[in-house]
């Protein structure tokens, strides 16, 4: 039977689910390459807007989105401690029309397993007085706030603490194919100069937005949307909980409140490519505008600081919003396309990279004929800041 | 990423008197440190000066009266500045160092800047006085 | 199109025996940031540029750097208000490991054995009341740990052992609320050698820390504890054993 560690793998983008990835493989006891082009989580991982998902915000419409967030939340709450910020969260009807949404996020939120309390407006403003005071109904559920990039980084320290190597500041140059089986990748070392040759046994494509681009250096299409968006920081901690509009997914829908600004998203459009983003001023604008309609205050702050990330949505080309593609992760082993040794895990989002990591080890894992399994949801993670002692 | 290798980029001793871009606070370090070398200097002078009195009351006349002249006046003048301040300022050093740091510490500088320009005044009108 | 800027970048890689500045000269978005200009000079004409950044809105604290000579996040600093030329250097007193990377390993070495919690009791709204089963509203604390405070201090310029004050900052942090942390261990080395005492008041720590941590008020706060409480005496190990 065949040892992990006599296998190599080659994990290429170093955000969340990179990170996870590394993490899962290493404690499996394979090596571990992890190669980003700039500084871990510079991508899309750190530009989210902080949110442990609860789920509720997917219960209707995408319930397995829903049901992986909640799972997840509850195992990173486990390995991570110290890393949220543990307040809860509350969905608020303003309107008449939110709270006739009540009933069916109730029932979503049930089917997938995310625990409720319903509170009345009096009740939702004793936890949160700026809210805003037309508050006809709110719902409690587990959402947090994380640290954008800490909680992955606290992944790679682990990951490293077992042996992975990350290698930030390396971009890849082209993905090594031979006979219809990759081999490695060509990168570029910015730090050093220097080109190189990394041999693997299997290459996992885990570049988010720009999984695309790396899969077309094989020759095999993702269909991947880069679908950014706009969130925008204002000045001042006005809720201590994560306040989501009650009703379906739209956007400037939800404010985390972050140390101490508090984070208003999102919107949602696709592009081509993920390197080229644009800040729609009008979309600042709704921001605030929608922001506003939750908490008052929030839509009257200072602004902190607005910008674009683009998520990895899996979807079909003729998306046009984003909004109609689903949160959830798929996991692409292109031997189905005819290339072995390379494997695209992309979607998904910060709260599910645990869960996307397990599936991808997995499928890595039987294409290597290995029989070990993940141990990622019991092992509690090293602190963020071993990532940079180790 | 150890960081023998890293390039050693930092200002040192260079930070002590360019206040350049910096806040009032950091100008009152600069100035406070100047001031500090400066009273020093005025001290190894002062020492070399009282040599003088071994040699007689005739030598000490005579730097008396140049002491007098228009030109020792303005140094003089220059090392009560220096000496206000770094007293002043001291004081106010003194007081953070107990943790009263104001929201804008920069008032206290002002307060400093303020009343060692009062009492400049006055000690120079005292000196002024003595001289006629 | 309508911020014509030029930047004047300092560049660095492992083996040169100096930095040099490069330029490059680009035309912005009104809405730009030095971040994004600099990420765009990476984009479309220096592929090796490296440089740190995650969260874009200066809460990951990585893209601290020297901008026209005074510390900020460059994710915060709109290109529309600054000057037509722009100076882009990386912090000092870490070390620089290539371009505007500095060496994060420096500064954690003296931040970590602080050992302050994460995450402290939530000080917003007072009048909120958390929802059953969860005692107190919690939140992050504020230090993001990006090296501001140490690159602007004149006394890290010249003393390398000098905690610093991100360290002591953290230090008056566990201080102030211990949550579990070992109150003895960061007083003893707030008042080590190269502790609090180095600190010489210039403040310039607090100016440009960009979260309110202050951490010149901080140090000052701290010198306070040591010199009026005895603590040093009350909190050593042996205190707390008696």
């Amino acid at each position: 039977m065949a040892k992990p560690a006599n296998f190599h793998v080659v994990i290429v983008g170093g955000g969340a689910t990179g990170a996870a990835l590394a993490h899962d493989l290493a404690l499996r006891g394979l090596r571990v390459t992890l190669v980003e082009r700039g500084e871990v989580t510079s991508g899309t991982t750190g530009r989210h807007h902080g949110l442990l998902h609860s789920g509720g915000r997917y219960a209707v419409k995408d319930p397995e989105s829903a049901r992986e967030c909640i799972e997840e939340n509850f195992i990173l709450r486990k390995i991570a401690p110290g890393s949220f910020e543990l307040n809860d969260g509350l969905f608020v009807a303003i309107t008449e029309e939110d709270e006739a949404y009540l009933p069916r996020f109730l029932e979503g939120c049930e089917a997938c397993g995310i625990p409720t309390q319903v509170l009345s407006r009096e009740e939702a403003l004793r936890l949160e007085p700026n809210l805003n005071p037309q508050v006809r109904v709110a719902v409690r559920v587990p959402d947090g706030t994380m640290d954008a990039m800490r909680l992955p980084l606290r992944f790679l320290a682990t990951a490293k603490k077992n042996g992975a190597v990350v290698r930030p500041y390396t971009e890849v140059l082209e993905v090594l194919k031979r006979n219809g089986t990759v081999y490695g990748v060509r990168v570029r070392d910015h730090v050093t100069g220097r080109e190189e040759d990394i041999h693997a046994d299997v290459v996992v494509n885990a570049a988010g937005p720009w999984s695309g681009k790396i899969a077309a250096m094989v020759g095999v299409d993702v269909p991947i949307r880069p679908s950014p968006g706009v969130l925008v920081a204002v000045e001042g901690r006005w809720t201590n909980m994560v306040i989501n509009r009650l009703h379906p997914a739209g956007d400037g829908d939800i404010i985390v409140p972050q140390r101490g600004l508090s984070i208003i998203g999102t919107t949602s459009w696709v592009v081509d490519d993920p390197d080229a983003l644009d800040l729609p001023e009008d979309h600042v604008r709704l921001m605030f505008e929608k922001g506003g309609e939750m908490v008052p205050v929030v839509g009257k702050a200072p602004l902190w600081a607005a910008w674009s990330a683009a998520r990895p949505l899996v979807g079909p080309r003729q998306a046009e919003t984003g909004r109609e593609l689903s949160r959830t992760f798929k996991c692409f082993d292109h031997a189905d396309e005819g290339v072995e040794g390379f494997v695209t895990i992309t979607g998904g989002k910060a709260t599910t990279a645990r869960g996307m990591a397990e599936v991808t080890a997995d499928v890595v894992c039987r294409k290597l004929g290995l029989d070990v399994p993940s141990r990622t949801r019991e092992v509690v993670l090293l602190p963020h800041t071993a990532y940079y002692r180790l | 990423m150890s960081h023998s290798k890293s390039y050693d980029w930092r200002p040192g001793p260079r930070a002590w008197w360019d206040p350049r871009g910096r806040g009032l606070g950091y100008w009152a370090f600069v100035l406070h440190r100047l001031t500090g070398l400066g009273l020093v200097a005025y001290l190894l002078l002062h020492l070399w000066m009282l040599r003088l009195l071994a040699r007689g009351p005739d030598a000490w006349d005579a730097f008396i009266r140049t002491a007098k002249s228009p030109l020792f006046l303005v140094l003089d003048g220059v090392l009560l500045l220096g000496l206000v301040y770094h007293g002043i300022n001291g004081l106010r050093l003194t007081w953070l160092g107990y943790g009263r740091v104001e929201e804008r510490p920069a008032r206290g500088v002002v307060l400093v800047l303020g009343l060692t320009a009062l009492l400049w005044l006055a000690g120079m009108g005292a000196l002024l006085l003595v001289v006629r | 199109m309508g911020l014509k800027r030029v930047f004047r970048v300092f560049r660095y890689k492992p083996g040169w025996s100096r930095p040099r500045y490069e330029t490059y000269t680009l035309d912005l978005p009104e809405w730009a940031t030095v971040l994004e200009a600099l990420m765009r000079i990476r984009r479309d004409h220096a592929p090796d540029l490296t440089l740190r950044h995650s969260c874009l809105h200066g809460s990951c604290g990585t893209c601290g750097m020297r901008i026209n000579g005074r510390e900020a996040l460059a994710c915060l600093v709109k290109v529309q208000d600054l000057p037509e030329r722009i100076t882009v250097e990386p912090l000092y007193n870490l070390g620089v490991v290539s371009d505007l990377v500095v060496d994060m390993p420096a500064f954690y070495e003296k931040f970590e054995p602080v050992g302050r919690p994460l995450i402290r009791r939530s000080e917003y709204l007072p009048q909120a009341v958390p929802p059953e089963g969860i005692p107190h509203f919690t939140r992050l604390e504020s230090c993001i740990e990006c090296g501001l405070c140490v690159s602007a201090c004149p006394v890290a310029a010249t003393d390398e052992a000098y905690l610093g004050p991100a360290a002591l900052a953290a230090a008056w942090r566990v201080v102030e609320e211990p949550r579990d942390a070992r109150v003895w261990q960061a007083l003893a080395l707030a008042d080590s050698p190269h502790g609090c005492w180095r600190c010489h008041l210039a403040l310039e720590c607090s100016e440009v820390c960009p979260t309110g941590v202050k951490p010149g008020h901080a140090i000052a706060a701290l010198r306070a504890y040591l010199l009026t409480s005895q603590a040093v005496r009350t909190a050593s190990p042996m205190g707390e054993a008696s």
